[in-house]
């Protein structure tokens, strides 16, 4: 299976056209393994192992995700195992992540789980970021 | 809420990564609410609570919109509606397959209905092809059903559940 390239992260807030882009929802009986890519948003409440790039990203409290996130805003309730690239990252008292939190702004609410490194990075480290950088842990 | 809500922030700075503009304006608050201070020690601490599942699509089923863009499999044992591209197979109880999308692998199902593009096979007990499906791939089925205006460029073979 070839990897599609990273979409280049966009920075700039959705133009009102993209806005439209109705929502993707994965069900909790799903279980989807490969490259999701999407401008718009994306609703995950199976499972879901491998990339994930989308504008926002939602992993809703029955959630699980393994693998790599590149969103401009995501949203975590559930299990997830992998590395966040996001400018606005909210970890809901639900979520349970391990792994690394490269972000912007970040959010935790009170009974999160969190095992994970949470580097901070300038906008400008999102806007450029076209390869994802190997994981060393 | 409050004790996240970084309110010290001009406005505009805030802007640009404000997802949905029916976030922005959020509710007024309590009274209660919002004469916590920051610095206080509360004992609730929520975060912005879970934004719902668009009311479009009901619960437990999947929508793949044709914005996202998917190469691997797909596995569910409810119903799957695609109106992206999926480069891979989809296997679920009940497969629609939208007129704008295109697979591109094999779609596994109890029913299947293709109004948009499959490139692979198709093996389902119940197929439908409407007017604007267009199949390039074997069809393996129990009951079939195509619509006058339909393309299908393979075999119909009624052997499914038979091998």
């Amino acid at each position: 299976m070839t990897i599609p390239p990273l979409r280049t992260f966009k920075i700039a807030p959705r133009d009102p056209k993209s806005g439209d882009l109705p929502a993707s929802h994965l069900g909790k009986a799903l279980t989807a393994e490969g490259f999701l890519d999407t401008d718009g948003d994306l609703h995950i409440d199976g499972k879901v192992v491998g990339r994930v790039c989308a504008d926002r990203l939602v992993l809703g409290t029955d959630g699980y995700l393994e693998g790599d996130v590149v969103a401009r805003d995501v949203h975590i309730g559930g299990r997830l195992s992998g590395r966040i690239f996001a400018l606005n990252v909210t970890l809901e008292s639900s979520a349970d992540v391990t792994g690394r939190i490269f972000h912007h702004e970040v959010t935790v609410a009170k009974g999160a789980r969190i095992d994970a490194r949470m580097p901070w990075r300038p906008p400008s480290y999102f806007e450029t970021l076209t390869q994802l950088p190997e994981s060393r842990s | 809420m409050s004790v996240f809500t970084r309110n010290d922030k001009p406005a505009e700075t805030n802007k640009p990564f404000d997802a949905k503009p029916s976030e922005v304006t959020r509710p007024p608050e309590t009274p209660s609410a919002s004469a916590t201070p920051v610095a206080k020690p509360t004992t609730q601490a929520v975060a912005q609570p879970l934004p719902s599942t668009p009311a479009s699509a009901t619960p437990g089923v999947s929508v793949i919109s044709k914005a996202l863009k998917i190469t691997g499999q797909l596995e569910s044992t409810e119903d799957i509606r695609i109106d992206g591209e999926v480069d891979g197979d989809v296997r679920a109880a009940s497969v629609t397959v939208g007129s704008g999308a295109k697979i591109k692998g094999t779609v596994y199902g109890k029913t299947v209905e293709l109004s948009g593009t499959i490139e692979g096979k198709i093996e389902a007990e119940k197929v439908v092809l409407t007017s604007s499906a267009r199949m390039s791939g074997d069809v393996i089925h129990k009951d079939i059903r195509v619509e006058s205006g339909a393309y299908l460029a393979g075999h119909c073979k009624p052997e499914f559940g038979k091998s």
